[in-house]
C-alpha cells in the first residue's frame, strides 16, 4: 500500500514543501482527481491556520504529514507542535445567509470537514495530531 | 497562478488558473478587485485546479462590490472540484454560473 511522509517548518515554504509532498504521493497511488482537489484544499486551509495561529510566540516549530492508502481509504495524519488548538470546536458558519450577511472568512475548517468522511484531533502531549480519511470508492 | 485579462466588445475576460489558496489569494484579490466596477465582467476558472476558503474570500468581496457598483458578473467554466467548493460554502446561489465564457458573456449582456 503507498505511503508518505514528510516534515516541514511551520512556514508558507514548509506547507509548500508538504503539498508538493501530497501531489507525489497522489500522482503515486493514483489518487481520483476529485480526491487531490480536496486534499488540495484541506491541506492549505489546515497548515495555513497552524503556520498562522499555531506560533503566537514566533520561532521555529515542526509540521509532519503522512498520506497513505489502505483498504480504499485516504489516510492523513497531520502533526504540528504548535499551541493546542482543536479546530473542530469551532462552530460552523451559516452557509445559507443572504449575500449581505456573509462574513468574510470563517469558511476553511466547514470545508475541511465536508470534505473529509472523517477527521479526528488529538493533544498529545506538546503536538497537535489530526487524523483525517476520505474514502477512496464512494462518489463525492 | 496565472491571471490574463482580454478585452472584448460584450465585457472584459479575467481567465485565471492554478491554485487559488493562501498564498495566491492576496495576488487574485488585487488583480479582480481592480475590475470590481467593471459593468460587465467574466471571471474564467477553466485553468484552475483548486480554491480555498482564501479564494472564496476574494470571490465574496468581488461579488458584493460589483453589486455595490451595479456591475454584472458572471463566473464560468469552474471544474468539479471548484463546483463542490462552492457548493459546500453555500457560495453558488450567490453567483451567476455559467458552463463556458461564450454563455457567461451570453447571460451578462
Amino acid at each position: 500500500m503507498p505511503r508518505s511522509e514528510v516534515e516541514a517548518d511551520n512556514t508558507a515554504v514548509g506547507v509548500d514543501r508538504v503539498t508538493a509532498a501530497f501531489d507525489a504521493f497522489a500522482d503515486e497511488a493514483r489518487l481520483p482527481s476529485i480526491v487531490i482537489g480536496a486534499v488540495q484544499v484541506v491541506l492549505d486551509e489546515l497548515l495555513s491556520n497552524t503556520v498562522k495561529a499555531g506560533y503566537p510566540d514566533g520561532g521555529p516549530g515542526r509540521i509532519e504529514a503522512a498520506f497513505e492508502v489502505v483498504d480504499g481509504y485516504l489516510q492523513i495524519t497531520l502533526v504540528d507542535d504548535g499551541i493546542a488548538f482543536d479546530p473542530l470546536e469551532r462552530a460552523d458558519p451559516d452557509t445559507e445567509a443572504a449575500l449581505e450577511d456573509r462574513p468574510i472568512g470563517g469558511l476553511g475548517i466547514y470545508l475541511v470537514k465536508q470534505l473529509m468522511d472523517r477527521v479526528d484531533y488529538e493533544r498529545v502531549g506538546r503536538h497537535n495530531r489530526l487524523r483525517l480519511v476520505k474514502s477512496l470508492e464512494e462518489p463525492v | 497562478m496565472e491571471i490574463r485579462e482580454d478585452r472584448r466588445e460584450q465585457g472584459l475576460v479575467v481567465a485565471v488558473g492554478g491554485r487559488i489558496d493562501s498564498n495566491t489569494a492576496g495576488e487574485l484579490e488585487k488583480a479582480l478587485l481592480a475590475h470590481a466596477a467593471e459593468p460587465r465582467l467574466v471571471v474564467d476558472l477553466g485553468a484552475v485546479e483548486y480554491v480555498s476558503s482564501a479564494g472564496l474570500r476574494v470571490f465574496l468581496m468581488l461579488v458584493k462590490k460589483s453589486k455595490a457598483g451595479g456591475g454584472k458578473l458572471a463566473l464560468c467554466a469552474l471544474a468539479p472540484g471548484v463546483k463542490q467548493v462552492f457548493d459546500l460554502a453555500g457560495f453558488t446561489p450567490l453567483f451567476t454560473i455559467e458552463p463556458d465564457v461564450a454563455a457567461a458573456l451570453a447571460r451578462i449582456a
